[in-house]
């Protein structure tokens, strides 16, 4: 087979990684257009990394065979490219769920869409994974779409990100061309939140760098692609983080058994520890952990456990069990940066639901701020938000919730809203800023008005939509600075 | 570098929080147990996400009628041992029609005696959220799978349609006739779902171990005879065979393979070590191309 001849052509003198030890689970996300050869790259390392059973094998031998969009080589992508409509029109619409192990070592691939049509997609995907994979052509380097995807990442927290400069075979395996796209890259990630950022060149269609190492880069003395994926520590959570469990529901069973079922979405907990609802403020003691496969004295972030205490809470789905030092926000105003998902756009008359950990919080109303643009990735003044947009928004509940910011807690600090009229999720989002409980008027709130604003700060704008954005930027702003030193804002405008 | 946690421990934990998500969310769920290995190793992890209260859902068995006879003896005691509620539903209007899979072409047999059978009974259980064992490595079009699927009026399943979903957060509420298939495995392997059993001690139905069974060859597939409704072609007579199953299903259309794989060690090994994929074994699934993505969009689960 060509396959085999191709991989002739490239050494297979391992990486001097350090032994791994390392088992578990890494979620892997790819993104990047067709033209820069992504399904082809994750094709590839299913094909080399022996993720690809002989009839499949086949089957994509044949399929490639019959579009000959490859000339005769075989066509990585069908690996990918599930849905018939996705085959026909050669694009990825969906994301596609992939899996395969090497060692002890299991990889689950989220192929996202690269189009900018499917923002919402790809945004999907990446709220799943733990590290991303980011693709750029040898031949441009970062494009706008890199920028939007690093963005993308950002947003959802993913904190590890590969860049991985494809088709060096196009720019005669360039040492000078790959180092330039390093630096441009690094200096377009400077604007991140980003942990770790490791650059590999390769070539997806001839395997250089993917799971072989490359005989023709040896300027390049970094691991190879799946060298890293295999030594990566794919943790976000710091193992010093506050304990919180969000209940997802009440457990009775005879012998007057009352338990709290839930994930731990971080921390730690071990009976006797002092637990409190965060909503309530009511405390408790730990009394036992309850498994099927018997009691534990401890458990951590990502156990799916159910806790008795000795005192009842009276607590149901959506509360939050947190330690007593570092609690959640019992918020009822937040401020958020979303992905809009729905094809109907946003609607401040629509009833919306906001889907927190496992409580649904009726929101009063809502209102957006601004939308970030993905060229320069500022945030610019608007009031409105359409499918694929990121916004800057503020929601007032209609009642307090239990809830974390993004950057503290990711599990207890993301969200969709859900429509009211037909269930559909129509964002997913990320707390940036929560109060704890809105002041009432009256107790040395300072209420920033319309008039106020409209006689001085806002004076030099008008009606229109812009203007009415741009003052209620400005009114946002005004209550962000009184708020950073403890003036309690009411905006009514 | 940390020591990382095992991935099965986590796979579990993901199933355990979507069981309860469900529980949570639905007003009346129920479970698809089909049987097989999936379906045993989903009924574990239901029971943990619940325990030490019983799953307060009911187990529901399609039975074509063409099930083996160890798959249902395996079904009773099951239900029995975990003194769980068993429903069993035949579709008897395809059955009074005799359609079977030698008359019919699979694609017949399994739209008339599975996939309506199964909406026949989620409509009289009045059930919104149905638990399935289906995996995103199964098949391509699986792939692409929501773990809260959602079917419209109907059953139907519009790809395009499917809610996004985002971090663990998984959205329950229903439009309009909107039901809900549920998929605590998407995200574990055969591999996974064999290493699980080996671990957790889970009793499997004996058909997935190595024995000598009357066989006969057919398109270069082994087809085991299990009662006398066998067809033979002319010519054809059965063998003995020292063979087992990867995966179960109707058993004039389910194939077996030559192993010597005796015990569940054996069987894991087999199977990690397998060259072809485990719904190479499943002859409805070759019928045409995108067969599966057909089926799910009839309201196969």
């Amino acid at each position: 087979m060509q396959v085999a001849a191709l991989q002739e052509a490239i050494s297979s003198a391992p990486f001097a990684a350090p032994a791994s030890q390392a088992a578990g689970m890494v979620k892997l996300l790819t993104c990047g257009s067709v033209d820069d050869g992504k399904s082809t790259l994750i094709g590839r390392l299913l094909w080399d990394a022996a993720g690809v059973t002989e009839d499949q094998r086949a089957a994509i031998a044949l399929a490639s065979h019959n579009r000959a969009v490859n000339g005769e080589k075989i066509d990585f992508s069908l690996l990918l490219d599930g849905l018939q409509a996705e085959r026909e029109q050669g694009i990825t619409i969906d994301i596609a769920w992939r899996y395969f192990e090497t060692g002890d070592r299991r990889f689950v691939i989220i192929d996202s869409p690269g189009h900018e049509q499917y923002t919402r997609n790809m945004a999907t995907g990446a709220s799943h994974a733990d590290i991303a994979i980011l693709l750029v052509d040898a031949r441009y380097g970062p494009k706008r779409q890199t920028r939007r995807h690093a963005a993308i990442c950002d947003l959802v927290g993913i904190k590890k990100v590969i860049l991985a400069v494809n088709k060096m075979d196009l720019v005669d395996w360039s040492e000078a061309r790959y180092r330039a796209i390093e630096a441009e890259f690094a200096a377009l990630a400077g604007s991140f939140g980003f942990t770790e950022i490791r650059t590999i060149p390769v070539a997806a269609l001839t395997g250089d760098n993917v799971a072989y190492r490359s005989a023709r880069m040896p300027w390049y003395a970094g691991p190879t692609l799946l060298d890293y994926l295999e030594t990566v520590d794919p943790k976000a959570i710091a193992a010093d983080a506050p304990f919180r469990m969000p209940v997802q529901l009440v457990l009775r069973a005879s012998g007057d058994f009352r338990g709290y079922a839930g994930t731990i979405t971080s921390g730690r907990v071990k009976v006797g520890d002092r637990i409190v609802d965060a909503r309530s403020g009511l405390g408790a003691t730990l009394k036992r952990i309850a498994t099927m496969g018997g009691d534990r004295p401890s458990a951590g972030t990502g156990d799916a456990v159910t806790l008795v205490l000795d005192t009842d809470l009276d607590i149901s789905r959506g509360a939050v069990l947190s330690e007593q030092a570092r609690r959640p926000i019992n918020a009822d105003v937040i401020e958020a940066r979303l992905v809009w998902l729905s094809e109907a756009p946003f609607d401040p008359e629509s009833g919306y639901l906001l889907r927190t950990a496992t409580d649904l919080t009726p929101v009063t109303s809502m209102s957006v701020s601004a939308l970030v643009d993905f060229e320069t990735l500022a945030a610019s003044p608007a009031h409105a938000c359409a499918m694929n947009d990121i916004a800057d928004c503020r929601i007032l509940l209609g009642r307090a919730t239990a809830l974390d910011l993004f950057r503290d807690l990711p599990l207890t600090g993301n969200f969709i809203l859900v429509s009211a009229i037909d269930g559909a999720t129509v964002a997913g989002g990320v707390i940036t800023w929560a109060q704890s409980g809105a002041p009432e008027v009256g107790d040395k709130v300072f209420v920033l008005n319309r008039e106020l604003l409209a006689n001085g700060l806002c004076s030099d704008l008008g009606d229109s939509p812009a203007d009415l954005a741009e003052f209620n930027r400005r009114a946002q702003e005004v209550a962000s600075l009184l708020r950073s030193i403890g003036v309690p804002v009411l905006v009514e405008i | 570098m940390t020591a990382l946690v095992s991935h099965l421990k986590l796979l579990e934990a993901e199933s355990i929080h979507i069981f309860r998500e469900a529980a949570a969310q639905f007003r009346s769920p129920v479970l698809l147990y089909s049987i097989g290995k999936d379906s045993t190793v989903l009924l574990h992890l239901a029971r943990k996400a619940f325990w030490p209260a019983k799953p307060p859902f009911p187990l529901l068995h399609v039975d074509t009628t063409w099930k083996f006879r160890d798959m249902i003896a395996f079904r009773d005691k099951t239900a029995r041992d975990f003194g769980l509620d068993l429903i069993v539903h035949t579709n008897h209007e395809g059955l009074a029609r005799n359609i079977n899979p030698f008359d019919h072409p699979p694609s017949v047999y399994t739209d008339v005696m599975k996939t309506v059978a199964l909406r026949q009974a989620l409509d009289a259980g009045g059930f919104d959220a149905a638990f399935g064992g289906a995996r995103r490595d199964e098949e391509a079009s699986r792939a692409k799978e929501r773990v809260f699927s959602f079917r419209s009026a109907g059953h139907r399943w519009e790809p395009r349609r499917q809610r996004p979903e985002m971090w663990q957060l998984l959205n329950g509420r229903l439009g309009k006739g909107e039901t809900v298939r549920v998929f605590p495995l998407s995200n574990w392997t055969e591999g996974d779902v064999w290493r699980y059993i080996q671990q957790e001690k889970l009793d499997v139905v004996p058909l997935y171990f190595a024995a000598e069974r009357p066989v006969v060859v057919r398109d270069g597939q082994l087809i085991v005879v299990d009662d006398e409704r066998m067809r033979f072609e002319p010519g054809e007579k059965p063998e003995m065979r020292k063979v087992r199953f990867r995966t179960l299903g109707c058993w004039p259309l389910t194939a077996a393979i030559e192993s010597d794989a005796t015990t569940l060690d054996a069987v894991v090994e087999e199977t990690l070590a397998a060259k072809v994929s485990e719904r190479a074994g499943r002859l409805i699934d070759h019928d045409q191309a995108g067969a599966m993505e057909m089926k799910k969009r009839e309201g196969y689960f």
